[in-house]
């Protein structure tokens, strides 16, 4: 009985692949539009996952409060003494200065964060010694000495060597060794990321001594980061200061993409309605009629018949998203999600160059999956249901 | 006795304003190895009957036992399932889809049936080779002759060896010579212990010698001169 079942369903859906065979131009463009939604709906999960998990990361590594001073809404150098002020506050555990910046290599073409800061000075769990792949982080005495992320090691192309140079801003070099390399697994933080001494970032980007970027301050009690953060305000009027929540927060808006993917999945299940009602609104065709006619008066059942529309939905939309997925993941790595890219200026604020490392949870294939290919299956096979209207009586000559 | 009717009638859409009463009572039997010829004029009810024979629907009312099970109060799906172990169809215009091979069509019954494709062609070559087609065998159904075609017809219908043949108006459409040959090939599977009947009103039809039984109807009624 078993044995009956597999040949007879093997047999249905091979009639249903001649079928599709026979009417190839349609076939072929359902197929083709179906996979162009598929397309756009997993090219947009990939960049927002690949966005939000780097957020992730940035986060995991961002200090609980962050200070900066603005000018004219933009960032500016201020002086290491800004941190006596903040002495008197309770519940800081510490205060560490830091200078942040992104160097454009000209040789190259590449963007480089750069991070200037006495790693031995943040906090245990907060150090960045867990994403090293080998070497060791430069302490406070060690000029001239780096940690680079994946890709500007590949970048820098050094052969055998260890040292390499960039430019200060009166175009005079400045010499580095590496001294360790971060882990590929956190590569979606430390790809592009240079970390060094404080002394040796400002004397990359000429800013004057006592000057920094930014100052980390780290709490004892998450829970009064809030509290802390607004006596840091009244302590330092000039200063804008920054909560990890707080820019969680700004990420999140500038993605906004928990929504966004909710209304474009939506959205994409419409098309794939449209779709259908565009191959299915017209009703059976004659030809449809007569086909089934005869193949019920041969024998076959109403089941039959619908088993044949199924087999065909599953396999153009089988092949739609086979089709459809591979060429997202084509467009988000190898053209870096280009047809995204005035969706996506927002991340510019944050990071002056997105490298895009997608990924895609299984959930999320599931999810695109369930919003398209199960609303196209049911649309096709529900409607197939008027073939049983067809009386096989017609088929007989009258 | 293959097919044995009494007191059959059919009233298509029963209750409705627009209802028919096709067959009045009709009491038919044909036992096996006979043919048969419904005739009679158009709107008499031949394809109607041939529907009840075929397993298509069951009458309105009346008994209807064809090949030892009765029709009548059978679910469709058990219709659908007897009709294709007991039934061959010859249809008018043969009802070949023209964009399949002619091996795909003379397999088509055997599809739901959980045949194997080995097998299909095993059974289908025998009976190109039957019928001196063999050579079409990869053709599209849609560019081969009138006479190919008609013999693709026949094939089909015994694919799945089926004790009765039923042909409805299967000479409409041909000319004297395929009509004629049509009718040797009847001759030769009733020889060969087919039970066949055809309705139609074609002379070449109901005169050919091989025909046993005229059954004259008239107004859905057998009509006794
Ligand atoms: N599906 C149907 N619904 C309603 N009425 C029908 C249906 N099929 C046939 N009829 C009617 O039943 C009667 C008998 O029709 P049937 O097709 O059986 O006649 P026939 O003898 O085969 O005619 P023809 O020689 O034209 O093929 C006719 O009045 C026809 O209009
Ligand atoms: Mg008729």
């Amino acid at each position: 009985m078993a044995q009956y079942n597999i040949e007879k369903q093997l047999n249905i859906l091979d009639y249903a692949l001649s079928s599709l065979w026979r009417r190839r131009m349609k076939s072929l463009s359902v197929l083709l539009v179906f996979a162009a939604v598929i397309f756009l709906l997993a090219s947009f999960q990939m960049v927002t996952q690949a966005l939000s998990d780097k957020a992730k990361q940035v986060l995991a590594y961002t200090p609980e409060i962050t200070l900066q001073k603005m000018s004219a809404g933009r960032q500016e150098t201020f002086p290491l003494t800004y941190k006596d002020q903040l002495d008197g506050i309770f519940g800081i555990r510490r205060v560490v200065p830091r200078i942040w910046g992104y160097y454009f290599d000209e040789v190259r073409l590449a963007n480089y964060t750069v991070m200037g800061m006495d790693t031995a000075e943040m906090p245990e769990g907060d150090r960045l010694d867990s994403a090293l792949a080998s070497g060791k982080m430069p302490s406070h005495e060690e000029s001239g000495r780096v940690v680079i992320g994946h890709s500007i090691k590949k970048g820098l192309d050094l052969g055998g060597r260890s040292t390499f140079s960039l430019f200060r801003p009166d175009l005079s070099l400045k010499p580095f060794e590496i001294s360790g390399e971060f882990s590929q697994n956190t590569d979606i933080l430390t790809n592009d990321l240079m970390v060094m001494t404080l002394d040796d970032a400002r004397d990359l980007f000429a800013i004057p001594a006592g000057q920094v970027t930014d100052l980390c301050v780290y709490v004892a009690n998450p829970k009064e980061i809030d509290t802390i953060a607004r006596k840091i305000s009244d302590a330092l009027p000039a200063v804008r200061v920054l909560t990890r929540p707080q820019i969680q927060k700004t990420y999140q808006v500038v993605f906004g993409w928990r929504s966004g993917f909710g209304s474009i999945c939506l959205l994409a299940a419409l098309a794939a309605f449209v779709i259908l009602a565009w191959d299915k609104a017209s009703g059976l065709s004659p030809e449809e009629r007569r086909e089934i006619a005869i193949l019920k008066v041969l024998g076959w059942e109403t089941s039959d018949l619908l088993a044949v529309r199924f087999w065909e939905s599953v396999i153009v939309s089988g092949l739609a998203c086979i089709l459809g997925m591979t060429a997202a993941y084509i467009h988000v790595v190898y053209f870096s999600a280009s047809l995204f890219r005035p969706v996506l200026m927002g991340w510019s604020v944050l990071r002056p160059e997105l490298h895009l490392l997608p990924s895609m949870a299984a959930g999320d294939i599931l999810l695109i999956l369930a919003f398209t290919v199960i609303p196209y299956l049911a649309a096709t096979v529900i409607p197939a249901w008027r073939s049983a209207t067809v009386p096989a009586d017609s088929a007989l000559g009258g | 006795m293959l097919i044995e009717l009494s007191e059959v009638s059919k009233i298509y859409n029963q209750g409705h304003p627009n209802e028919v009463r096709a067959l009045t009572d009709i009491d038919l039997r044909v036992e096996q190895g006979s043919m048969v010829c419904l005739k009679g004029p158009s709107g008499s009810g031949k394809s109607t009957l041939l529907a009840i024979i075929g397993c298509i629907f069951p009458p309105t009312s009346g008994r209807a036992a064809i090949a030892e099970k009765q029709m009548t109060r059978l679910p469709d799906r058990f219709l659908t399932l007897h009709r294709r172990e007991t039934i061959g169809f010859i249809f008018q215009r043969f009802n070949i889809l023209p964009e399949l091979t002619v091996l795909d069509n003379i397999t088509l019954p055997l599809l739901p049936l959980g045949v194997s494709p080995k097998e299909r062609k095993l059974r289908a070559h025998a009976l190109l080779e039957r019928f001196g087609i063999t050579h079409r065998a990869q053709f599209p159904a849609g560019q081969i002759s009138g006479g190919e075609l008609q013999r693709v017809a026949i094939a089909r219908a015994l694919i799945n060896n089926q004790p009765i043949l039923l042909a409805d108006e299967p000479t409409a459409h041909l000319d004297t010579v395929l009509s004629r040959e049509f009718m040797v090939i009847m001759q030769q599977l009733k020889e060969a212990g087919k039970t066949i009947v055809i309705a139609s009103h074609d002379p070449l039809v109901f005169e050919h010698p091989a025909i046993d039984r005229i059954v004259t109807i008239k107004d859905g009624r057998i009509h006794v001169p």
